[in-house]
């Protein structure tokens, strides 16, 4: 994604970030309480409990 | 690091602090949103502002718990907006701001502006430095990212964030004209200082900080005509994940290497190296897409075309966003390496379908664009 010279995995064209995440990460029992592919969700409550809001960008790959 | 620095109980107490959004850019949901952040490289963490969804902060590249925790410190104390930030502090919100709306040249500006007031010891100054050198090779700045990483290299000697500047350096210096006269020079300058910052790796340098490096001594290697010496350098780099693979203490955390794995593989072009990590992962990970996604190109590299197509069949069917396209491109490979021509350009229209049917912030027209060359190309004739 990034022009920025990174590691080129093997899958494809896509040039990638960091070692990736494997999909079924989303389970791992993490020390921090992620919502999950729900923008409006945490910002909502992000919003109501008057909190900064983290966001994490990222892919399974 | 999703695998690694998340689940890391340290960070346990910054739990009350922020919201926790988990955003996977090929994830139809999040396409508006990944837009709107401009999410160019993964991962990248933001720090917003809830009220009119402003960044306060953002930063590209993976870190380590250390570096996770001093970067939600900083955003803690920038969110509140307690206190009068100093002239540097200010330069440096300034910088991450712009750098939140994309405008990379005042971006830039900022951070140098940050950087120039540093006082010795700034916590936030790897942080910078990182950001900047992000930043310059997207602004076709290599001479000044190559600066950078001169300046930077002796104030960060020893941190983990010196892995990634020294590799900035040499990946800058590597992007030089080729006939540029300060070229071979500063390749070698950043390749020996890449090297030292792996002899050993930074004081608790991130995994993929460290096998990133590899990839950018073996393109070193490469641009200085030692193809042995880019050999040597890919085997190291197996060896070294084959290590983190074997310390991993879930086949999560195992199999966050197996990417960099297969790519280090395919340069030693033993692809076969690469099947039983990824059979284990595909038993592991069973709704992953991933692990028979790449035993396709492994199998294909091995021109094991049947056990390609058939893995190929497992991958299909899992994977939604982007990457369905490049499982579909490689399925088109494996048909045209079998011969079957009709099945390679059904399946390039396919990928090209499914490209156009994106929605923006997934969608990519220079991707589309490629789609359709490939498909007004003349079948390419399978290798015998």
């Amino acid at each position: 994604m990034s022009r920025h010279p990174r590691i080129a995995p093997a899958l494809g064209l896509l040039v990638a970030g960091a070692l990736a995440a494997p999909a079924a990460a989303a389970d791992i029992e993490k020390a921090l309480p992620f919502v999950a592919d729900d923008y409006g969700k945490a910002l909502a409550e992000a919003r109501s409990q008057k909190l900064p809001l983290f966001v994490e960008a990222w892919a399974p790959w | 690091m999703r695998a690694f620095v998340f689940t890391d109980p340290a960070l346990t107490s910054r739990a009350g602090q922020f919201v926790w959004l988990e955003m996977n850019v090929d994830d139809e949901r999040n396409a508006a949103h990944r837009e709107r952040l401009s999410v160019e490289a993964l991962p990248t963490f933001f720090v917003l502002d809830p009220a009119d969804e402003s960044v306060v902060m953002r930063r590209e590249d993976g870190m380590t718990v250390a570096e996770m925790d001093a970067f939600l410190e900083e955003a803690g104390r920038a969110a509140s907006g307690k206190g009068s930030p100093s002239p540097v502090e200010a330069a440096l919100l300034r910088a991450d701001r712009l750098n939140g709306e994309r405008k990379k040249a005042e971006a830039a500006a900022a951070y140098r502006e940050a950087l120039d007031q540093a006082p010795a010891g700034w916590p936030p100054y790897g942080r910078a430095v990182v950001a900047l050198l992000f930043l310059h090779p997207s602004l076709n700045e290599e001479a000044k990212c190559l600066a950078l990483a001169r300046e930077a290299l002796p104030r960060l000697t020893g941190s983990p964030a010196s892995v990634m500047v020294a590799r900035s350096g040499l990946d800058c210096a590597l992007g030089l004209a080729k006939d540029d006269p300060v070229r071979a020079a500063a390749v070698a300058e950043m390749e020996a200082a890449t090297r030292r910052t792996l002899t050993p790796p930074g004081v608790g340098a991130a995994a993929d900080d460290v096998s990133t490096s590899y990839l950018s001594l073996i393109q070193a290697r490469k641009s200085a005509g030692d193809p042995a010496g880019a050999t040597k350098d890919a085997e190291a780099w197996a060896a070294f994940l084959e290590a983190q693979a074997t310390a991993a203490k879930t086949p999560e955390q195992r199999a966050v290497f197996d990417s960099h794995r297969l790519s280090a593989y395919m340069e030693l072009k033993q692809p076969e190296r690469a099947i039983p990590m990824l059979q284990q992962s595909e038993s592991d990970l069973p709704g992953d897409y991933n692990p028979p996604a790449r035993l396709a190109v492994a199998y294909l590299e091995m021109k094991k075309l049947d056990e390609a197509l058939a893995a190929s069949n497992r991958a299909l069917p899992k994977v939604t966003g982007p990457r369905r396209i490049q499982v579909l491109l490689k399925r088109s490979d494996i048909f045209a390496a079998r011969g079957d021509t009709v099945a390679a350009r059904e399946a390039l229209g396919q990928a090209l379908a499914y490209a156009e049917s994106l929605p923006p912030g997934q969608r990519s027209e220079r991707t589309i664009q490629a789609l359709k060359k490939r498909l007004e190309a003349p079948p390419a004739k399978p290798e015998r």
